[in-house]
């Protein structure tokens, strides 16, 4: 198949984005080749897989995989799929298993991968069958950081620790804030969205501009702390002490910086607020006075490039599968320091499921939003037309004490034009070598291609 | 035995009939988003529970679900009360127009309940909502209730329901079931 030239695709000196990488099938295609089949994507959390034989069943792009902890506690991924005809092994969400057996012909696949046993082995293949070669197909690697298990298709790709690059800084404020990290709870809450992929990361991502307008009913009546930076209205924002932080690989963080924003819209944040009242001084012990003090406890939005958002305080982490081009399932737990007490948690888990669960008061706001931003481009004409995430525009700069591309301010578009840069940056390379790597602003502009 | 019937009713006509235009009048309420009347049918105990459906092996059916599980309603009529001001304020814009909404309630069957004044009745709400368009969601939802007489009103103390579907196919759940 001929590559797409997806330099016309993406404009970054003018923040512009062609709709057609919302809709056509072939981008799509291309997307799950050069973006879900080289990035390292999240397949599971450590506190999911803790005996030998634990398994958790997820996508990588549209490739169906399973995560299995094995003997030695190491971790491997494979394909959800058969090596014999083809079908689905494992159909339970996750569980423990001694052995994965196929319902269609009975072919067992160890904990590892390995083809164990074959019904009929001897008599219908007459023993000429070499089982070695008929193992599932792995995942090409397989790596944690800090409780996270990510997983690429890419031999060549870029060690995980490298592709996370600086955002481990920022990463660290809710993975490595208490000793003991963090822990998913419970399964998925998947939805199902008839919307891109790409959307609602960006709406995430950086996107502080809809926050008082497209949230406006769940901010009159949710928010229980009076914070500044997170004002409801388009008018009397503070955003003094709030800030987008991208470049670093196409990663990026908003932030509050306020040190309490992220219980906000708990209906009652006491016992969060006395959590991190209690802690506080161990996370600045463990990460300094900045991290301690002003980052962990707000409001931050993590995206980790392409499809991974976790909100500390609002505690959710999620990933997005793409579905096809018009559609996506969204899958989110609520994640909480381990440390925690079961009431707190307990508190956490309903708060994520009122506030951006399946019925969640905020999710539910940006659905009707993203459905239509997806569905609008089936029109011939609409879909030519070019859009812009062209805000403030120039105002980036960098800060000795942090990493990455500052904005100030939640309001602005810096983190997804970045977003857009880098899916732009792994469409059009024919590999890993040709990906640049940049962690500030002089990296970013020395690296910059169009 | 009922009328020359060999079979056993858990209760008598005129309580299933009752309990039958209750779940009627409810749905009623919901469809017309009259939901101050709607709370006003909850006790104000009341536990409204919508576990997240999840997937396991029969074999680890009862093992596989976590302590902690995800659910898609967890709520006192406080949590309620809250979804219902939020849709007040006319600041919900994926609500107006309005949406169709209808609540169609099947499969009654009703029970005495553990306790003296209470009644268990079991039931299935389907529930269509079209959106703009042909924006068209079905989803079914299987509910466990308590109803308890409180003066001289029956009031829901509780309802557990089953979500009967794997992945949520509706992106834009403010309704109630």
């Amino acid at each position: 198949m001929n590559k797409l030239d997806v330099k016309q695709l993406v404009d970054n000196a003018s923040g512009r984005q062609s709709r057609l990488i919302f809709h056509e099938q072939q981008i799509y295609d291309q997307e799950q080749e050069h973006i879900f089949g080289r990035c390292w994507l999240f397949l599971a959390h450590e506190s999911q897989l803790v005996e030998p034989g634990d398994y958790f069943r997820t996508f990588m792009g549209e490739d169906e995989v399973l995560v299995v902890r094995q003997k030695d506690k190491s971790i491997k991924a494979f394909l959800n799929t058969c090596t014999h005809r083809g079908n689905r092994i494992c159909k339970a969400d996750n569980g423990n298993a001694r052995r994965f057996v196929c319902n269609y012909h009975g072919w067992s696949f160890g904990p590892d991968g390995s083809l164990t046993g074959v019904p009929l082995e001897e008599d219908a293949y007459h023993n000429q069958l070499d089982k070695s070669k008929f193992g599932l197909k792995q995942v090409a690697q397989v790596a944690s950081y800090k409780g996270m298990i990510f997983g690429t298709f890419d031999p060549q790709a870029p060690s995980l620790e490298d592709y996370l690059g600086d955002m481990k800084w920022y990463l660290d404020v809710w993975l490595d804030a208490m000793p003991e990290g963090t822990e998913l709870i419970g399964s998925a809450q998947k939805v199902e969205y008839p919307v891109n992929w790409k959307l609602p990361v960006e709406n995430v991502c950086g996107d502080g501009y809809h926050l008082g307008w497209a949230h406006a009913g769940v901010m009159t009546v949710a928010s229980s702390m009076n914070i500044d930076s997170l004002s409801v209205g388009n008018t009397d924002i503070d955003s003094s002490t709030a800030m987008s932080v991208t470049g670093m690989n196409g990663h990026s963080v908003l932030s509050t910086l306020d040190g309490y924003a992220g219980y906000a819209f708990y209906p009652e944040p006491q016992k969060a607020v006395d959590y991190l009242d209690a802690n506080r001084d161990t996370v600045i012990s463990r990460l300094g006075e900045l991290r301690g003090k002003q980052f962990w406890g707000s409001q931050i939005n993590f995206t980790v490039f392409p499809n991974v958002q976790m909100l500390p305080g609002l505690n959710w982490f999620r990933v997005y599968h793409p579905k096809g081009p018009g559609k996506m399932e969204m899958w989110t737990w609520a994640m909480v320091d381990k440390e925690m007490s079961d009431d707190l948690k307990q508190m956490i888990l309903d708060n994520v499921c009122r506030t951006f669960g399946a019925a969640g008061m905020f999710d539910n706001d940006d659905g009707d939003n993203l459905i239509a931003c997806t569905t609008q481009n089936r029109g011939w004409q609409t879909r030519h037309q070019d859009i812009y995430t062209n805000m403030a525009m120039g105002k980036e700069h960098s800060r000795p004490d942090m990493p990455g591309i500052i904005s100030d301010g939640l309001i602005g578009e810096q983190n997804q034009r970045f977003f857009y840069r880098r899916w732009q940056e792994m469409m059009s390379a024919t590999s890993w070598d040709e990906i640049p790597n940049y962690n500030n602003l002089e990296e970013a502009r020395a690296t910059e291609k169009n | 035995m009922s009328g020359s019937l060999p079979i056993t009713s858990p209760v008598d006509t005129e309580t299933y009939l009752a309990f039958q235009n209750l779940l009627y009048k409810e749905a009623r309420l919901l469809d017309n988003e009259q939901y101050e009347d709607w709370l006003e049918m909850l006790s104000d105990d009341v536990h409204y529970y919508m576990p997240m459906p999840a997937r396991y092996n029969r074999d680890e059916k009862d093992t596989g679900r976590q302590a902690l599980e995800a659910n898609i309603f967890n709520d006192k009529k406080k949590h309620l009360q809250l979804r219902v001001d939020r849709f007040r304020t006319n600041f919900v814009w994926s609500e107006n127009p309005q949406n169709h909404l209808r609540h169609l309630i099947s499969n009654i069957e009703v029970f005495p309940g553990d306790i003296k004044d209470e009644w268990k009745v079991l039931s299935i709400a389907m529930v269509y909502r079209n959106r703009l368009d042909g924006e068209e969601r079905r989803m079914i939802v299987s509910r466990t209730d308590v109803w308890r007489v409180e003066g001289d009103t029956v009031k829901l103390a509780k309802r557990n329901m089953v979500f009967n579907h794997a992945v949520v196919p509706d992106s834009n759940l403010n309704v109630f079931f």
